[in-house]
């Protein structure tokens, strides 16, 4: 096949795959974008469009119910994260290289929170806090969403190593370094899409979970999720799109300002490379 | 010398294994038994847990109800499972042959809209769809039609809906297994002669079977326990095995019927999986 | 052995910790002595009762008041079978479930002395009264759209008149289902005898035919989806409200058919740890210049006959009340070892074919 046509199809295939992408983004974004809409509804309860207005903002700041729910779901939410991701990243590689007795019967539990609907271990979990007098809290609902990030975070991280040899790991140990040093500098890299992938995914399960949330809950304090869900027999008001909007907006503006640094250092290393 | 090997390998896999090993044993398995236990013992007529030894739950579930349920249950999970594969595995493909840094973004971007509550996210569907929603005003407005099709309560936006809900974990696990795809493969691959398909059916996709196989356990699975689409987006009609057991705790009280029934879930996706790794021929069958 | 001694010394450690930030305990101290408690943890509806109202009750008893909102009835009543009811002081349920409670030890009895303001309550609103104090309640009735409605509803019957076939939309629940069923066929709606429950479902199979959706029934009714809604009279008033002048809903005029009254109620969880401000708060509420201000912003019926008399006219003339069958109503009562019978015959409803 001559160059040009080479080319021309490469450019093809590009196009192609673009296009299919921002048509996949767009579906999952109508949803947001309608969300963002309906936060000018002029309308008690999200029932239809009924004219634009901006007071569900000004309503959102004097609500600190709803920015406290929003904080106290995002700091689980991070601290499962982490929990998870790094039990998880060590398990997953743990479990590949290791053998052990009942290594069968571990693997076999990692399923269970994935199979298992979520309610059944949140009712199990929180008889058996109740049964052993541990307070229900941050730290009962903390547990209760590492029990099933866990299990992600794990078949995640194995759907990368899977097959994976050693070679690298054994270059790198015979090279003088040690357990550790192979560990970060070697290992972690090489997984790092997994670890990603996996951080992400315990992250959004966390931070709209509804169910361990609302059984292992104590008394002072809810996440938002099951804030709005106990909205939902009467109607959620739009200060809620609200707090959604300004969410979006702070991510997108987090982003564009990363972006932004990391260039600036790029271009300063250049110029200071050049110099 | 051999005593020193046996602690060298000890330790790191009980620091790498063992944490994992200790939450599964405390928060899993201990429930779980605690399930197992409580679904052979009797309902009280307040609804509480007897604790007499019963088979009356385990009876239960002969009814041809439970049948149904799990059989439809299955087939909805089933497509759910087949789309999102279908559809994820070329936008899992597109992203991963993105650079490292642009790769990221995207995937952080097909994140972030789940951070946003789901049923806020379902209620837009419904919205956007609704008989004197934006897509009917368009379609009466442009001519296509005289009045408003009920969109909304249908077979076909439930599915829309799961789909949406369940892409990013299709393409989470597909993604991290295609990017390790070596380019190099690819190359040789070309060089030796073969064309594209041949090189995609032989060697990408065998490759990125792993991520194609956590995929369809993160979709499928799930997907069987669902209940929040079909209950907002179709409008509660029909129930599905994840509602049935829901409702076990909740407003039947029947806890002794739902572990049963979750029992029956496990032992049903349990012996799916080993079915489904036995004729795939996973080289292992454990999640890790 | 010693890596294995100290992994679980850390274990220990660690749950110690959890368990230690798990919540301070600020409740009467259990030693006699008895100091006033400074929180009060309440399990209730969201949207369900006036902020301004927490807040004055909050600053006149210089506590915190907790709130933290269940997304069914059923949520109240897994957390209480589990044994996590101490978790809270007040706890909302409805009647329905009161007698379970009760033979189930769930709940303890109400020391009516330290409220007086009780005695505003109407007695024949008030089952299991040594355990409750009603809060609010509401009528379960059907409201339709008068532009878009193919036929005038009279009864229950007109449900499943096949003109109406997708255009209604419904609230959820076999205990809310079956009675009208029973009452269509000319039974007792808190029957047990199965064959009459067996009738009712062939009922409500021809209802679902009818169905559009359960669930969201007055966003549904003002949207245009469907055109008849069997819901709460709270929720047909918000919608009424919504439409404004456009308000074309209209109550139907049911000839002989009872509608359901249900109640929603608070109870003390067995355990509760602040049961001294949970009996002020009780108190606070059923006062009648109190209540009176909560209707304005959550007109839903009210079971506090001297609050109803000291409410705004706007809640007095409020549309979504204004129908002459209110004395014509049924109570949801327990119905024992039968429920498991409503139960089967439900889920077969949904399962359907």
């Amino acid at each position: 096949m001559s160059i040009s046509k080479k080319r021309k199809r490469q450019r093809m295939e590009e196009f192609i795959g673009t296009a299919y992408s921002i048509a996949i983004y767009a579906i999952l974004y109508i949803p947001v974008l309608v969300m963002m809409m309906f936060s000018f509804n002029n309308q008690r309860y999200n029932y239809y469009w009924n004219g634009f207005t901006t007071q569900w903002y000004t309503k959102l700041f004097s609500n600190s119910a709803l920015i406290e729910s929003l904080w106290y779901s995002v700091v689980i939410a991070v601290l499962a994260t982490i929990i998870s991701v790094t039990i998880g990243t060590i398990g997953a590689l743990g479990l590949k290289k290791y053998e052990f007795r009942g290594k069968k019967f571990i693997n076999e539990m990692l399923y269970i929170p994935i199979i298992v609907p979520e309610i059944v271990m949140a009712v199990a979990l929180l008889v058996i806090f109740i049964k052993v007098g541990f307070a229900l809290g941050m730290g009962s609902i903390l547990i209760g969403h590492c029990t099933f990030c866990i299990p992600y975070a794990v078949v995640t991280i194995k759907g990368r190593i899977s097959g994976d040899g050693y070679s690298l790991e054994e270059a790198s140990m015979d090279l003088g370094a040690n357990r550790i040093q192979t560990f970060i500098n070697v290992t972690l890299p090489s997984i790092m899409p997994g670890v990603m992938s996996a951080a992400f995914l315990s992250f959004t399960l966390s931070i709209d979970d509804v169910v361990m949330s609302n059984m292992l809950a104590g008394a002072k304090n809810s996440t938002l999720p099951v804030l709005i869900l106990s909205m939902n027999k009467s109607g959620v008001t739009p200060d809620v799109n609200a707090l959604t909007t300004i969410m979006i907006l702070i991510i997108v503006i987090a982003m564009i300002l990363n972006n932004l640094i990391k260039n600036t250092l790029k271009k300063r290393k250049k110029t200071e490379e050049t110099i | 010398m051999k005593k020193n090997k046996f602690k060298q390998n000890t330790l790191p896999a009980l620091a790498m294994a063992g944490p994992v090993s200790l939450w599964m044993i405390l928060f899993v398995t201990l429930p779980m038994l605690y399930i197992i236990y409580i679904s052979f013992m009797s309902r009280g007529i307040f609804g509480d847990v007897v604790y007499e030894f019963s088979l009356d739950s385990y009876k239960t579930l002969l009814d041809s109800t439970y049948f149904k349920v799990i059989v439809k249950s299955m087939k909805a999970a089933f497509i759910t499972t087949l789309l999102c594969i279908l559809i994820g595995y070329p936008f899992a493909y597109y992203i991963a042959k993105q650079p490292k840094e642009v790769a990221s973004k995207l995937i952080m971007l097909v994140m972030i809209p789940f951070w946003t509550n789901s049923l806020m996210r379902l209620n837009s569907w419904l919205l956007l769809f609704q008989t004197s929603g934006p897509v009917n005003n368009f379609l009466q407005n442009a001519g296509f039609i005289d009045s408003p099709i009920s969109f909304v309560y249908t077979d076909g936006l439930v599915m829309i809906g799961m789909i949406t809900n369940m892409l990013p974990f299709a393409v989470l696990p597909m993604y991290s297994s295609i990017e390790k795809l070596s380019k190099s493969l690819l190359e040789a691959s070309a060089d030796l002669g073969a064309s594209r398909s041949t090189t995609f059916f032989n060697i990408t996709l065998p490759l990125t079977f792993p991520g194609i196989f956590s995929s369809i356990i993160l979709v499928f699975i799930p997907s069987l326990g669902i209940y929040t689409v079909t209950d907002m987006l179709g409008g509660g009609k029909v129930l599905y095995i994840g509602n049935i057991i829901k409702n076990q705790f909740g407003a039947i009280r029947n806890w002794p019927l739902g572990a049963a029934l979750s029992v029956l879930l496990i032992v049903i996706t349990g012996l799916l999986i080993f079915i489904y790794t036995r004729f795939a021929k996973i080289e292992d069958m454990e999640v890790v | 052995m010693k890596k294995l001694i100290s992994m679980l010394l850390a274990l220990i450690l660690i749950t110690g910790l959890l368990t230690g930030c798990g919540g301070t305990n600020t409740g009467p101290v259990e030693n006699g002595k008895a100091e006033p408690s400074t929180e009060l943890n309440i399990y209730m509806w969201q949207q369900y009762i006036s902020d301004d109202l927490i807040a004055k009750f909050e600053e006149e008893n210089n506590a915190k008041v907790n709130l933290s909102y269940m997304s069914d009835n059923a949520d109240a009543i897994t957390k209480l079978t589990a044994g996590g009811g101490q978790e809270y002081d007040l706890i909302m349920t409805c009647d329905a479930y009161m007698e379970s409670l009760i033979d189930g030890g769930y709940i303890e009895k109400i020391n009516f002395e330290n409220i007086p303001n009780a005695s505003n309550i109407n007695e024949s609103y008030w089952t299991a009264k040594e355990y409750c104090v009603p809060y609010l309640m509401n009528y379960i009735y059907v409201v339709y759209n008068k532009d878009t409605c193919p036929i005038e509803i009279n009864g229950y019957n007109d449900l499943i008149d096949p003109a109406l076939k997708g255009q209604i939309a419904t609230i959820d629940g076999a205990r809310n289902l079956f009675p009208i069923a029973l009452i269509a066929l000319g039974y007792d709606p808190n029957s047990t005898n199965e064959s009459e429950i067996a009738e009712a479902y062939e009922w409500l199979v021809k209802y679902n035919e009818n169905v559009v959706a359960y669930g969201n029934a007055e966003q549904n009714l003002t949207n245009g989806t469907a055109s008849v809604a069997f819901t709460y009279d709270g929720n047909a008033s918000w919608a009424m409200s919504e439409l404004g002048d456009k308000n074309n809903l209209v109550i139907a005029d049911f000839e002989s058919d009872p509608v359901q009254l249900g109640f929603d109620l608070y109870v003390v969880p067995k355990g509760a740890k602040h049961v001294d401000l949970a009996e002020k708060f009780l108190n606070y509420i059923t006062d009648p210049q109190v209540m009176a201000a909560n209707l304005v912003e959550y007109p839903y019926s009210c079971p506090n006959d001297a609050a109803v008399e000291a409410a705004s006219d706007a809640y007095k003339n409020d549309p979504a009340r204004d129908f002459d069958y209110k004395e014509n109503v049924f109570f949801q009562k327990d119905v024992g070892e039968a429920i498991t019978i409503y139960n089967d015959y439900y889920q077969k409803l949904k399962v359907g074919e």
